[in-house]
């Protein structure tokens, strides 16, 4: 059976769910709590690929013994590699939009949506929890720029500056999101698929991080796209698996900001 | 006839330059001088109103980002196939490639903009340059442009490319150990696009990507080279970029 190691269903973790639940799939959850460093466990799975995925505590599918990581291949992993409804439709032109879709987001908004979420709301975790303790634990991360992105939650480095600059990061690709609704209902076109699932685990909590740029004014038709992923089925199971009762609360480091500025 | 808008066989534009060569598909090429900002030009943008290369053009269709791109091509054309039937290959293809984008390629580029992009357009009119920058539509390719120009890049953001580029050697080398080709078992677009940004390494890195350090890289490098859909889109080459594969030439 399939096994998804995973934390609260929120930003990376949230795609998978969504897209098992959509697939119907049975699968064992392995829930695990990353801001107390479980990843870093003996027994936990990691291979080459998890180690140095770019997301960097993303959730990890275990499938006849590969480890499957990084959230958007691991979309289309499961949209290929499993029966059930499809989530990939369409030509190669459909999967060419999906994929850019997710490339896009991933790179464009990602990094800033787990800036402004860990700002707002790992930080002051991590400041309750045992400093010493916490200094070393990051200390002994590797590769160097998963460590990095830790100490940057405890290190002063989310200025106010860096943080406004993260939340203008988000303008351009939600912009570019709200421009493709008007004209179109999904993400690839008229027929729902794994890109809108990448997109609502990004754009899900912008209401909420970034609300004077994302909101019913300005962006009517991504809360439109927000609410009508939230209507599904399965959307509302994967938050159900949610243990703390507020998902959308639930941060950690993801993706770093392009180093070409 | 599918259309292509590319620049030198290198990097974003050589992947669907060779994508299309290993498919056997006939394009009509358009070659843009990126250096003289050709894919800024009104002409250009009215394809891609980005202003990023490569642009390609099928049936009516605009397609922008090079890597999905590939899979564009291996999807909707006849010939040898260039993803594995096998969902967890394919997985371990696009994992790969998006490491080759997001990761070694920008500190490839960075590297490359800092010593070869940069020097050259500085020999243009500063002031001619500054205007072409504000006309960049994607304000991350201002930035680019204007650090290249400028000659902004820190020694600490160079510093860091390198060891990035050096940790991915190593990376690669343990990868290519324990694959034959980067999805697995066969040649696929993986190869394809880490080719693209990994060609120059044994021109760029003499000291860490040779047949002693890094013999499977080599070799993979070489094997690839070899392939005449290789040769032919490099004969593409207008700059003394395409000329760095010659040391592949060297052996075997």
């Amino acid at each position: 059976m399939i096994e998804l190691y995973h934390s609260e269903p929120n930003s990376f973790y949230l795609k998978p769910l969504v897209a098992l639940k959509e697939k119907n799939a049975e699968f064992k959850s392995h829930y695990f709590d990353p801001t107390k460093f479980e990843q870093f466990a003996p027994d936990f799975p990691h291979n080459v690929e998890s180690d140095l995925q770019l997301e960097r505590e993303g959730p990890l599918l275990i499938d006849g013994g590969e480890i499957i990581s990084s959230s958007f291949f691991m979309l289309e992993y499961i949209a290929e590699a499993l029966p059930g409804t499809d989530l990939y439709p369409g030509d190669g032109y459909t999967k060419y939009r999906a994929q850019a879709w997710g490339q896009f987001l991933g790179l464009a908004l990602g990094p800033a949506v787990a800036a402004l979420g860990c700002a707002k709301y790992l930080g002051p975790v991590l400041k309750t929890r045992g400093q010493t303790e916490l200094k070393a634990a990051i200390d002994k991360i590797e590769p160097i720029e998963r460590r990095n992105a830790w100490l940057a939650v405890i290190d002063g480095s989310y200025t106010d500056a860096a943080l406004k600059g993260a939340a203008e990061k988000v303008k351009f690709p939600v912009k570019r999101v709200e421009d493709w609704l008007a004209d179109n209902t999904w993400l690839t076109g008229d027929a729902y698929s794994i890109a809108d699932i990448d997109a609502f685990a990004l754009l899900s909590v912008l209401p909420d991080l970034t609300p004077e740029i994302v909101n019913a004014t300005a962006t009517p038709k991504v809360m439109d796209f927000l609410k009508r992923m939230r209507d599904r089925e399965a959307v509302q199971a994967a938050l159900a698996m949610s243990k703390t009762g507020k998902p959308q609360e639930f941060f950690v480091p993801g993706a770093e900001p392009s180093r070409w500025g | 006839m599918l259309k292509l808008y590319h620049w030198e066989p290198n990097a974003n534009s050589g992947k669907p330059m060779l994508a299309l060569a290993e498919k056997g598909v006939e394009y009509e090429s358009h070659y843009l001088d990126l250096l003289k900002m050709d894919q800024h030009q009104p002409e250009y943008l009215a394809i891609n109103p980005d202003g990023t290369i490569p642009a390609m053009v099928h049936d009516g269709r605009v397609l922008t980002e090079s890597t999905p791109m590939m899979e564009y091509v291996d999807a909707m054309f006849d010939g040898p196939p260039l993803r594995s039937s096998n969902p967890k290959e394919r997985w371990r293809m696009r994992w790969w490639m998006r490491y080759f984008d997001a990761y070694f390629g920008p500190s490839v580029s960075m590297i490359g903009w800092n010593m070869f992009v940069g020097p050259q357009a500085r020999e243009r009119d500063p002031e001619e340059m500054k205007a072409a920058i504000e006309k960049i539509p994607l304000e991350s390719r201002r930035i680019a442009w204007r650090k290249a120009l400028f000659n902004e890049f820190t020694d600490e953001e160079l510093a860091e490319s390198r060891r990035r580029v050096i940790f991915s050697i190593d990376v690669l080398e343990k990868h290519l150990t324990r694959h034959k080709f980067i999805a697995g078992d066969s040649y696929t677009l993986g190869d394809i696009n880490g080719f693209n940004l990994a060609y120059a390494l044994p021109f760029s890195q003499p000291d860490h990507c040779n047949d002693e350090k890094a013999p499977k890289i080599m070799a993979w490098l070489r094997w690839i080279y070899a392939r005449p859909a290789t040769k032919a889109t490099w004969a593409k080459g207008r700059t003394e970029l395409a000329s760095r594969l010659q040391l592949l030439e060297t052996k075997n």
